[in-house]
């Protein structure tokens, strides 16, 4: 059987190498290195892909999302709710602009923002909501929309583990990710469903000045050449980068379809098990599968147990956003959001990518049984 | 005759292994921090002769993580100069600091020694000189005036790759030097980024955890940071490039010789000046030209490609009326903003096309 990889780049690389290879020799031969027109036709393939009106590209998701609360004009001390259940990244931008992050447990089961509480932390201060479509699925967009709605309040979507995913409102309009909020950001990480071959980001917007002070603030605040209007920063997605994602934006339905194939095996294979729960689908969201995440008793003697057998896992994440040392200086008891707190000890992501093959699936799945039922 | 301003296909022609370089890189599928990120860092550092080089995403984050690590912060005032790219003084706004411009020395055009000393108060935290054009800033004075007032020199080096001054690497004289290695630059990527050098450990430790998200390891996120790093693909094509550098900026200053002899004695422009005690890696060549902007149109029409670098002086800029200074204030770099005028000048130019350029200034002037 092949090594098995949490992430398999190179296999699904070399099924579509002439094209990609094509694709990066042409950026040589034109050396366009910076906003070349790769860059401006991807956007344009990605904001038909999500139907939205406007895609900003940018250097990096961090990057989308500190661009996003400089174009909306976020001042420092004011709040912005974020899950306390997520990456370092979104919290990390919010402090980097001097803002105070407000942190909200997740759901048990879909690991996302925890709607119910979301009026509780509603202060006057209160700017925005940034909820996160953790690990492929959407969050809970249409109570938290009405909840921002009535309270004024931003809504910026982090996609960066959801693209693609398609959520279906009451009425049954249906939106993809990133596109429901006033902004959506995403990240293209070499390991994401949409990844390229470096750092890159981008940025989603249906509204049209927004979107020329996303892409001013993006560029040094700059309308045109040397004319910088107000305080930016430099954040651009490589030309090449660009060049790669339009090749393999084609295949990102391909691509959640293998994923979705090989969590359903899964799905299969690991329900009933005692002590190991499979990841909750949400009933209105379909799911990228990102991750696939297991809630599971014993989880460190798992993790063991499987990396003996050759068999790598992550935990996403070890150590809840409250309790990073960067956030010492605040002080957060045990306890204070008991599910996020729950799941760092219990979340077990296993290897799931566009290359899974059957045997690695049945494998992986049979060791994960034995380990509970022997 | 077509006269580009930078030929980037005919540099990446000249180095045959670089396509070879890309698909290696490629099928190593190491695509962030892979091995080359760390190779071209111990090879940066040894060119300069500097203890640390830490690589970023690109040379505008390269400075704001420069200030970042050494402390400034909201309520701190930061000298820069009036006349530069916007990168010297907008990441000192990102920090919540207050850019405190200091007007350019008219023969230089990099920070005007005499012209600090007033600006000092006891908010300043530090001064960002700029090497502008490839020259270096007037380092050794900068580094006494900050000595005696305990502030930090950050050098911005993104025009500056191997620039000296008295012997000593532009980069290495400050607290911490920022690089860009934008495609254009002397030293270029093939996209965007950039690197800072210290000889301060614990600097370097900064700068590497704040750009990295506040982690030295996965999930060890001891302060808040950002996400800027240099990608594998980048390091791989700057390390095939680093051993060409002293040459191409040996070829630029031929080129710049070349056009000083050439365009001597013409009343109605001014050549930039070396210092003796300094050596100018010419990112620019930049004269300075009565009635300017006909001239650039004259020598568009020729198919010479010029720019102007930079049309406004920084104070003048909409996004710092909020500082609420006068037009005028700042009078060397009002003058160069009008008169200033960038000649193709880049490693492979050949000498034909410096003749034909420095003709048509002559026959500009002649009409």
């Amino acid at each position: 059987m092949e090594k098995i990889k949490m992430a398999d780049l190179h296999t699904q690389y070399l099924r579509i190498k002439p094209e990609i290879d094509d694709a990066i020799q042409q950026v040589l031969t034109s050396t366009a290195f910076i906003q070349g027109p790769e860059v401006n036709a991807f956007a344009q393939a990605l904001g038909t892909y999500v139907d939205v009106n406007h895609v900003i590209t940018c250097g990096n998701g961090t990057d989308a999302l500190q661009i996003a609360m400089m174009a909306l004009e976020l001042q420092p001390g004011d709040e912005v709710i974020l899950p306390v259940h997520t990456y370092v990244a979104t919290a990390e931008v919010i402090a980097l602009l001097g803002l105070v992050p407000v942190f909200i447990d997740v759901f048990a089961d879909s690991f996302n923002l925890d709607v119910t509480q979301l009026e509780s932390k509603i202060t006057p201060k209160t700017k925005a909501i940034v909820p996160v479509h953790l690990y492929g699925q959407c969050a809970d967009m249409e109570p938290l929309l009405a909840i921002a709605n009535r309270h004024k309040l931003y809504v910026i979507e982090d996609t960066a583990q959801a693209l693609g995913a398609e959520y279906t409102f009451s009425n049954g309009t249906r939106k993809k990710a990133g596109t429901m909020g006033i902004i959506g950001t995403t990240s293209f990480f070499p390991s994401k469903n949409l990844g390229c071959f470096g750092d890159g980001g981008a940025i989603f917007t249906n509204d049209t000045v927004l979107a020329e002070k996303l892409k001013m603030t993006a560029n040094h605040g700059q309308r045109i050449k040397y004319h910088h209007d107000i305080i930016g920063i430099n954040s651009r997605l490589d030309t090449l980068q660009a060049a790669i994602l339009q090749v393999k934006l084609k295949y990102l339905d391909d691509y959640a379809r293998r994923r979705n194939d090989a969590a359903a095996y899964y799905d299969l294979a690991l329900a009933g098990i005692a002590g190991v729960k499979i990841p909750h689908r949400s009933g209105n969201s379909t799911h990228v599968f990102h991750q696939y995440t297991l809630t599971v008793e014993r989880r460190d003697d798992l993790k063991k147990e499987l990396e003996a057998a050759g068999i790598p896992t992550m935990i996403y994440y070890p150590v809840p956003l409250h309790f990073q040392k960067a956030y010492a200086r605040k002080s957060f008891g045990e306890g204070s959001f008991p599910v996020t707190e729950s799941l760092s000890k219990t979340v077990i992501s296993i290897p799931i990518h566009t290359e899974m093959k059957p045997e690695q699936l049945a494998f992986i799945s049979e060791t994960i049984k034995t380990f509970y039922t022997t | 005759m077509e006269v580009l301003f930078n030929d980037l296909k005919k540099l990446h022609q000249s180095i045959p292994e670089l396509n070879e370089v890309i698909q290696r890189t490629v099928s190593d599928f190491n695509f962030i921090r892979g091995k080359q990120v760390t190779q071209f860092e111990e090879s940066f550092k040894a060119v300069l002769g500097v203890n640390h080089c830490v690589t970023t995403g690109n040379g505008t984050d390269a400075l704001f993580i420069a200030l970042r690590s050494l402390g400034i912060n909201p309520g701190d005032e930061v000298i820069t100069p009036a006349f530069s790219w916007i990168s010297s003084s907008e990441t000192i706004s990102l920090c919540g600091a207050k850019p405190v411009f200091a007007d350019v020395d008219s023969q230089t055009y990099t920070l005007d020694p005499d012209r600090i000393e007033e600006k000092i108060t006891d908010r300043t935290k530090a001064i960002v000189a700029v090497h502008l054009y490839g020259q270096a800033a007037h380092l050794e004075i900068l580094k006494k005036i900050c000595d005696k007032h305990h502030l930090f020199l950050i050098e911005d080096c993104a025009q500056g790759h191997l620039t000296l001054e008295y012997g000593k690497y532009a980069g290495t004289v400050g607290e911490i030097g920022a690089f860009s290695f934008y495609p254009t630059k002397n030293l270029g990527a093939y996209g965007d980024a950039g690197c800072i050098v210290t000889n301060s450990d614990t600097l370097a430790e900064k700068a590497r955890r704040f750009a990295n998200h506040g982690a030295l390891l996965k999930d060890d996120h001891l302060v808040e940071g950002m996400n800027s790093r240099m990608d594998t693909l980048q390091a791989a094509v700057l390390l095939a490039k680093l051993p060409h550098l002293k040459r191409w900026n040996e070829m630029r200053n031929l080129n710049a010789q070349l056009y000083d002899q050439l365009l001597d004695g013409i009343a109605e422009i001014i050549l930039p000046l070396q210092r003796p005690d300094a050596s100018h890696t010419f990112h620019l060549y930049v004269i300075r030209a009565q009635q300017r902007d006909e001239l650039k149109r004259w020598l568009a029409n020729y198919g010479i490609q010029t720019l102007v670098h930079y049309p406004q002086a920084l104070p003048d800029l909409p996004a710092y009326h909020y500082l609420g200074h006068d037009k005028g204030a700042f009078p060397v770099a009002g003058m160069l903003a009008k008169e200033v005028l960038s000649l193709p000048v880049h490693p492979l130019l050949h000498l034909d096309a410096i003749q034909y350029v420095a003709d048509r200034i002559r026959g500009f002037y002649k009409k």
